[in-house]
């Protein structure tokens, strides 16, 4: 009887595997996606990225490319993987000079790891050409003091504030008079009062608020020579402004600790936080998660620390890049180029992933700043492009070279979480000195 | 013709046959265990940067005094001494009870205790990392709701951190250390309880006298997995926490920071000088075990 | 004393129902998540309250669809699984027959060895045993996940032990007969040896199917990764897949259940071989 039961059971398993085996078959052809339409002849080049919605973006070009350059076709294949592995990946194998893929994406926060040791070729001679319909300070960003580029961004960046209006109504405060940090202190304290919800969040696992005060005050992470310089006085003025928000009950720690958590999405969903300043890239991240607000938001600039100043900073990011060693060098250069700067790539970038568009001439084309069929425009209730207008392109980014990347690190894991969370009474340039030395580089 | 039966010959002869036994763990030895650690202790004196590599001596070492880095080992630390002072107790207890006469269904309960060791560390982190969610509805938080606390946001704070990840282990563990404990068991004679109950010893005295003692193999071998287990634990953390980045370091632990270094930082050196010293560790913690114990855990008596 | 054993074995028997339902309370929970929409888990967190009304496949449907790189996983895992544990066993046994049965120059030392390697965590040699890898090429190929791992001490171990129990007199009568060294192992050792070998390769398959590191270190084409890796890739710092996820996790347990409980003994036996044996 036991052993009946026992060859049954082992004859169900081995029919679910086989029926597993069947479904896995079936299911191949999902997982080649990535690769562009083929044309014969064409060169083999491979890319990597760590985001799957970009797999579609680099397809797509690839057959715009092959269109317009008949003679030079190219059979691209993308491969995603997560981000944290496939960028580990990436370094290790640029560092052995072995099996990595002609281009790659490469997240802002592990950019300098590439830089610094040069795994990356000069995009110079190919970004030449759109040098005046491009803003430049983005693409200069993944650059070295010689004035070579090595990267080229999806997107300009441009960070701005996002105003929850159900909640600016209710409390009688027009974003639009907002001009400065103060103004924002003080709007957030008539929030408060009425609806009894904070005026914005600030990360611990990340660092974008803090970072966005530190560019306007024109400070960054590392000093010229690439060397950490996170004990600033500066930097110590924005800690210890935004611990004044947090002290006035304003601002609060974001909810799972960063802006791309899904504790803090739902809580942006329900409507519990009345703004976030956050580059534009993110309103995809408001399509995609908070369904419940569409319609509610508006987009305004940030607040600056002083009437008069810019009111754009340049943040987050992605860098394209060429990896050394790949066979196609000036093919790979050529397309990339193509792919991120010509009005084709943009115009796909800002219809389908919502990304700003680097090349300027877009922002006065009535056919994607008032295009009805998109769904970035219809969920806001203001038009990002006005600001982009209004603010230029001379516009402050970044610095990411050097120890950039060993400094986020530790930005983002510990010094944070220590300066508004864990101690927030240490001394803002006491306790940055101490992170300062952690750093590992 | 003729050569190739000499060399048959010699190949098929007794004296030769258990070289080829062993030859495949002979190979995988030297060819991935021993070469990379070779590798690792000559990388841990070089700075690693491709074609430019170059011996900068201790300089690698710096790292046993930077902060972060202490903060991984003694998270590693305290993980291993306390998983072990919940793991080796309690499996013992379940067993022992499990094992008494008075239980009933005991094979259904082994099995289910057993469950969630057949679970990969990515389900269990995904839904313990959702179990302890910061939302209200979260499940963790419903429950410490029931008793009027919270909600909590239970992985940014050290002490609930270490509270989700003990539970992890305990869930994932429990059930495989009872089961050594359960076969320990077996081995212990019946007869001796006999004799203790003719003299008169009550439940207590014989855990206290009879089992103890006698599962002490048991216990080495449980402890030794246990250690060797804590100090390597990474995935857990990884898991619960999406990354490699906890909230001011909180589940970092030692390979964390091997991980951390060689694998985003490219910081192959420093990586490799962290290598080291947790092989350093383990040897160590080796060692004391031989002195202790007498035996290596899990050899013949 | 009837009275009170009975009162006693009620009490036991509550306290290990209420230690049940705490352990199986995780796999519950996900289970009937895997039937709300994955949007939900975001908005209200993981928990019980579901409404039955609302309740529906739809995640399964989407799991099955082959809109996803599911089912690659799950395929790759089961290669690797099969191949890994057929081949580990296959080896392994080599080895622990031949420290069994033969007393030759250097057994001590290449003991050690073993036991060596079952002492040291793999993950101390994570960095350079990649790097090795990276240079033989095998880098992103089944192969990188498993040559490492193919003759494993903790089985080898087993295997001896297992052995030693068998006299070598009767080694020697084989002999007589007329039997190689390498036809005693294959004719008459590898029978006797069936009820190990289905100890081993169910504690093997559980390692295979479930190990995470190793393989997320060694793979990085979506379409090639392991099932525990492409489940952790659907959590990514760009939006998490809870649809596929949760799904895909209660899946993922699936055959590792059905064969738990068809081979509980040798389940149980294979995790304890570890252990002290008398």
């Amino acid at each position: 009887m036991k052993k009946a039961f026992k060859n049954a059971a082992a004859a169900a398993l081995v029919l679910s595997l086989a029926f597993c085996g069947a479904v896995a078959v079936n299911a191949e052809d999902a997982s080649t996606q990535g690769t562009n339409t083929f044309v014969d002849g064409g060169t083999e080049m491979e890319f990597w990225t760590f985001q799957e919605l970009h797999v579609g973006f680099w397809t797509e070009m690839a057959d715009i490319w092959n269109e317009q350059n008949p003679d030079k076709p190219i059979n691209l294949t993308v491969t995603t993987g997560e981000s944290h592995s496939l960028h580990s990946k990436l370094l290790v194998a640029c560092q052995n000079g072995e099996g990595a893929p002609d281009m790659a994406d490469i997240e802002i926060g592990y950019y300098g790891s590439f830089l610094k040791d040069g795994y990356l070729l000069p995009l110079n001679e190919v970004v030449e050409p759109y040098k005046d319909d491009v803003v430049m300070s983005r693409i200069e960003m993944y650059g070295d003091k010689e004035g070579n580029v090595y990267g080229i961004d999806f997107h300009l960046g441009a960070s701005v504030c996002y105003y929850n209006m159900d909640i600016m109504n209710e409390a009688g405060v027009d974003p639009a008079e907002i001009v400065t940090w103060d103004d924002y202190v003080e709007a957030g304290k008539k929030v408060l009062e009425a609806t009894g919800k904070p005026m914005c969040a600030v990360e611990t696992a990340d660092l974008f608020l803090p970072q966005l005060m530190l560019l306007e005050k024109g400070g960054q992470y590392v000093d010229e020579d690439g060397n950490p310089n996170i004990a600033t006085q500066d930097h110590a003025d924005v800690i210890n402004y935004i611990r004044e928000m947090i002290n006035l009950g304003i601002c609060e720690i974001a909810p799972g600790g960063g802006f791309h958590t899904e504790e803090w999405y739902g809580h942006l969903n329900a409507g519990d936080v009345a703004s976030v300043a956050m580059p534009l890239w993110y309103m995809g991240r408001f399509t995609d998660y908070c369904p419940d607000l569409a319609g509610k938001m508006a987009i305004y600039e940030i607040p600056v620390w002083n009437e008069g100043d810019t009111r754009e900073v340049l943040q987050g990011g992605t860098g394209s890049s060429v990896i050394k060693g790949t066979e196609n060098e000036e093919l790979a250069k050529e397309f990339l180029a193509f792919a991120k700067l010509s009005a084709e790539g943009n115009a796909y970038e800002w219809n389908i992933l919502g990304f700003d568009p680097i090349r300027t001439e877009l922002w006065d084309d009535p056919e994607i700043t008032e295009n009805p069929d998109n769904k970035f425009l219809a969920y806001f209730q203001t038009n990002p492009f006005d600001i982009l207008k209004k603010n230029g392109t001379d516009l402050t980014a970044p610095d990411i070279s050097g120890t950039y990347s060993a400094t986020y690190s530790v930005l983002v894991s510990t010094t944070y979480s220590n300066a508004f969370e864990f101690s927030p009474d240490q001394d803002a340039m006491e306790l940055l000195q101490n992170e300062q030395d952690t750093i590992i580089y | 013709m003729k050569k190739e039966s000499a060399f048959k010959k010699f190949l098929y002869s007794q004296k030769v046959a258990p070289y080829v036994f062993i030859a495949p763990f002979v190979i995988t030895f030297l060819v991935f265990f021993a070469y990379s650690i070779v590798n690792m202790i000559i990388m841990s004196f070089q700075n690693v940067a491709g074609a430019n590599t170059s011996f900068i001596g201790v300089e690698n070492y710096r790292i046993l005094k930077n902060a972060v880095f202490i903060k991984s080992l003694k998270n590693s630390i305290f993980y291993t001494i306390v998983s072990c002072a919940l793991m080796i107790p309690l499996p013992m207890i379940l067993a022992a009870l499990l094992n008494s006469k008075n239980m009933r269904a005991k094979a259904t309960f082994r099995s289910i205790l057993f469950v969630p060791a057949l679970t990969s560390v990515v389900v269990a982190g995904v839904v313990f990392r959702l179990m302890f969610g910061e939302l209200e509805g979260s499940f963790m938080n419903q429950v410490v709701g029931a008793f009027g606390v919270g909600p909590l946001v239970w992985l940014r704070r050290p002490g609930t951190v270490w509270l989700a990840l003990f539970f992890i282990c305990l869930w994932r563990w429990t059930g495989v250390n009872m089961m050594y404990y359960l076969s320990g068991l077996q081995q212990i004679p019946e007869d001796l309880y006999e004799c203790a109950s003719i003299d008169g010893a009550n439940s207590w005295q014989k855990m206290l006298y009879i089992t103890i003692p006698l599962l002490k193999p048991t216990t080495i071998y449980v402890l030794t997995i246990s250690i060797f287990g804590g100090m390597s634990m990474f995935s857990e953390s990884f898991m619960l926490f999406n990354g490699n980045n906890s909230p001011n370091n909180v589940g970092t632990t030692l390979v964390g920071m091997l991980y951390r270094m060689g694998f985003t930082q490219n910081q192959l050196g420093i990586a490799s000088a962290i290598g080291v010293v947790f092989l350093a560790i383990v040897l160590v913690v080796n060692l004391i075990q031989l002195r202790v114990n007498g035996t290596l855990g899990g050899k013949e008596q | 004393m009837v009275r009170k054993n009975r009162i006693y074995s009620v009490c036991l028997f509550i306290f290990f129902t209420i230690v049940a339902i705490i352990t199986l309370l995780p796999l519950a929970l996900l289970a009937v998540s895997s039937l709300r929409p994955g949007s939900d888990l975001m908005r209200y967190g993981l928990n019980f309250s579901i409404d039955w009304a609302s309740a529906n496949l739809n995640e399964y449907k989407m799991l099955f669809s082959g809109q996803n790189a599911y089912f690659t996983w799950y395929k790759n895992s089961l290669i690797i699984t099969v191949i890994q544990v057929a081949l580990a066993l296959f080896l392994s046994a080599c080895v622990g027959y031949g420290f069994a049965m033969y007393e030759f120059k250097g057994k001590n030392v290449a003991f050690v060895c073993v036991l060596l390697v079952m002492m040291v965590p793999t993950e101390v040699i994570l960095l350079p045993l990649y790097r090795l890898i990276t240079k033989m090429k095998l880098i992103n190929s089944m192969w990188g996940i498993m040559l490492p791992y193919l003759v494993i001490p903790m089985l080898i171990f087993f295997f001896r032990q297992y052995l030693s129990g068998i006299s070598k007199e009767f080694l020697d009568a084989a002999r007589v007969d007329g039997c190689t060294e390498y036809g005693i192992f294959f004719k008459i050792m590898v029978p006797l040896m069936k009820p190990s070998f289905a100890a081993m390769g169910i504690y093997q398959g559980m390692q295979s199917w479930n190990n995470f590191l190793w393989p997320m270190i060694v793979i990085n084409k979506i379409d090639k990764i392991t099932l525990p890796v492409g489940l952790q890739s659907l959590l990514s710092p760009y939006g998490n897949n809870y649809d596929i996820l949760i799904a895909g996790s209660c899946f993922a347990i699936i055959p590792i259940l059905i064969l738990f409980v068809c081979f509980q003994r040798y389940f149980i036996e294979g995790m304890t071989a570890g252990g002290v044996k008398g």
